[in-house]
């Protein structure tokens, strides 16, 4: 991980899902992996004064490049949203852990619910090439949605929306029983609830008889969000409960394995709790 | 040979006209090519390069022979990364304790040590202070454990720790490659909890002081000791019966009478005082109708509290004669020289340090570069220079 002063080179707004930032950090862009993030400070100044993370949604080597997508919440996220071509950006990154494709997968199922595209569209670019690659995204409207136009053409692009707007009326986990049944690996990336409900049809598989569709969710790795402060490691505001105790988001995370996430009610489980 | 540059992954460009079966067969291809260049690339490296995947800097064949002109060199270099190299920046933050320069990283914001050791060169920094450690591992409170607010932040971590003993046992062999000053910071419930710390982690290396946290406010009790100057003291007196290190209190803000504490503390034996830990303080999650903090309330810090650590500095470090240690909201040379001017020997760095991993060595410049400017023989002229005793008499 490093320190670097990026470069905007142009931002783009993706529909509701919010500005679509790319920038020129050849230092970052050379070590970043899918499901890491940078974190990026909000000025100069220190008011705002938290760093914010986000997911690489675009790791160009060749062209020294990355990019993220910026909800602009809070005043801190809304100055980084406002970033445009030629503004300095102060980067910390990357840091954090990284999906792990088998070499042996030919098909690799990615889900993603929301910002959560950001590590998938990573992974659908670098795999594309290497093997079958079926991505299913799903948001509240299509407005919602990541453009098709952004993905490889080879990659199989499933859709949800809650209102019907466009593709299935649902949600991702409608369409996933088919397509775990074809899927040597599952990635998924969103918010906790969608994890959550990848958490409980992991759990029936886990009890239930061996039948196609169980390995890919036994195995699967998800990328969760955290509130965060340091993203070094040090002020442990971003943990979570695994199967290993209390992890760190931005260390052990942002990827675990889906077996070791510790779900409640649909969120995190409660840090503290014996 | 010249250096090849280290193996880059290539990113190929998407071509639709090719077949699956096609792409696979050249990205393979173009896999066997690159290892083959991963270990050519070794091929007439040196020994360092060799190690460090980085070229070395001159580019020069490498040589085994020790050239004395290449040590000078390296020395100039090391002496223009570190500007602060050649100026008395050696202050004493605690009686029997003196550092190279008056920076410490703050407890809590600067994890063991190691984490930030990965970014910056920690060795350049007076001390470091660890994360609040307690008798027993911690998991820490519940989410959510920090909240923003108008320049700076709310936290309620907890203390989440994996216990004295764990961490003299991981953290000693590493604190003592570290290459900085070790202070330990002692959480406890009880004046048992504080000795068992103490005496736990006593020969660990690199540990030179202990720096009582009676202030925590994040945990049930945690804030009692230091609210009440009897209780502060007693837990003082006990640890200070166990080590012959010097031991620091740190004192909060939310007591009732902290220069009643600051006293106290003094008179039961402290060698030294850090002030402030930070200041109670709530935000509410306006769409959910409670707070955002799973603790409720939290500690504020960030130079939101600058003014209140600087006003409690003032009057604490003109009630003790044992050095002041400032902290809250410490975020530039600027602000640490008000810290000194107000009686501080040295200041902690903390919350600016999420914000820019940099800012503890800027200040260590800073301060540097303060002291040549203004022609002072060491950076303890400044101490206490805003001080009415010393300074000149305020207006009535």
């Amino acid at each position: 991980m490093i320190l670097e002063e990026g470069r905007v080179v142009a931002n783009t707004a993706i529909g509701e899902l919010g500005a679509l930032l790319q920038v020129h950090a050849p230092g970052v862009a050379g070590r970043a992996a899918a499901g890491q993030f940078v974190h990026v400070r909000p000025g100069r100044g220190w008011d705002p004064l938290l760093r914010r993370p986000y997911s690489f949604n675009r790791i160009d080597r060749r062209a020294g490049d990355i990019e993220v997508i910026v909800k602009p919440l809070g005043t801190g996220g809304e100055w980084i949203a406002e970033r445009g071509p030629g503004d300095a950006l102060d980067l910390l990154g990357p840091l954090g852990s990284a999906f792990v494709v088998r070499r042996d997968t030919r098909n690799l199922l990615l889900v993603a619910g929301g910002t959560g595209i950001a590590p998938m569209r990573v992974l659908a670019e670098r795999e594309a090439a290497r093997r079958n690659v079926t991505l299913v995204m799903g948001g509240r409207s299509v407005a919602h949605l990541w453009p098709s136009e952004r993905l490889p053409a080879s990659v199989e692009y499933v859709t949800t929306t809650e209102d019907g707007s466009f593709g299935v009326r649902g949600r991702v986990t409608d369409v996933l029983p088919r397509l775990l049944v074809w899927a040597d690996q599952l990635m998924a990336c969103g918010p906790w609830p969608m994890l959550a409900a990848l958490g409980r049809m992991r759990d029936d598989a886990a009890r239930g008889p061996t039948v196609p569709g169980r390995a890919p969710l036994l195995e699967a790795q998800v990328a969760v969000e955290q509130h965060m402060g340091c993203a070094m490691g040090v002020c442990r505001a971003c943990v979570i409960v695994t199967a290993q105790g209390n992890a760190r988001v931005c260390r052990e995370g942002p990827v675990f394995a889906l077996a070791d996430v510790r779900f409640e009610a649909g969120e995190p489980a409660t840090v503290g709790l014996p | 040979m010249p250096w090849r540059r280290p193996r880059r992954r290539e990113e190929r460009a998407y071509e639709s006209r090719e077949s699956p079966e096609e792409r696979l067969e050249r990205a393979s291809e173009a896999e066997e090519e690159r290892d083959t260049v991963e270990l050519a690339a070794l091929d007439g490296a040196s020994i360092v390069e060799a190690a460090t995947g980085e070229p070395e800097a001159d580019g020069s064949a490498p040589s085994l022979v020790i050239d004395a002109s290449r040590i000078d060199e390296a020395r100039a270099a090391r002496d223009a990364a570190r500007p602060e190299e050649g100026v008395d920046l050696s202050v004493e933050v605690a009686r029997g304790l003196r550092l190279r320069n008056p920076v410490l990283a703050a407890s809590g914001t600067f994890g063991q040590g190691t984490e930030y050791a990965e970014l910056i060169d920690v060795s350049r920094l007076g001390a470091v202070v660890n994360k609040g450690t307690t008798r027993n591992p911690r998991p820490g409170n519940p989410q959510y454990r920090i909240a923003e607010t108008p320049a700076g932040i709310l936290n309620s971590i907890g203390l989440e720790n994996p216990g004295a003993e764990e961490v003299a046992r991981t953290y000693g062999p590493r604190w003592a490659k570290l290459g900085v000053p070790v202070v330990v910071n002692v959480a406890g419930y009880s004046v048992d909890d504080y000795v068992f710390v103490v005496e736990t982690m006593l020969g660990t290396p690199a540990v030179v002081a202990f720096e009582l946290n009676v202030s925590c406010p994040n945990v049930k009790g945690g804030m009692l000791f230091g609210c009440d100057p009897l209780l502060a003291a007693e837990v003082t007196r006990a640890v200070k019966q166990v080590t012959d290190l010097p031991v620091i209190v740190k004192l909060t803000p939310n007591a009732p009478d902290v220069v009643a504490v600051a006293r106290a503390v003094e008179e039961a034996g402290a060698d030294g005082l850090t002030a402030i830990n930070t200041v109670l303080g709530m935000r509410i999650d306006v769409a959910r109708r409670r707070p955002i903090l799973g603790t409720g309330s939290g500690g504020l810090s960030g130079p939101a509290i600058r003014p209140i650590a600087l006003h409690l500095t003032y009057q604490v470090a003109q009630a003790v004669s044992i050095p002041v240690i400032g902290a809250g909201g410490v975020t530039s040379a600027r602000d640490a020289l008000e810290f000194l001017m107000a009686g501080a020997s040295a200041v902690q760095v903390g919350t600016a340090t999420f914000a820019d991993p940099e800012a503890p060595l800027r200040v260590v410049e800073g301060l540097a570069a303060y002291v040549r400017a203004q022609g002072l023989a060491s950076i303890r002229e400044l101490i206490g220079a805003a001080l009415p005793a010393r300074g000149a008499p305020l207006a009535e």
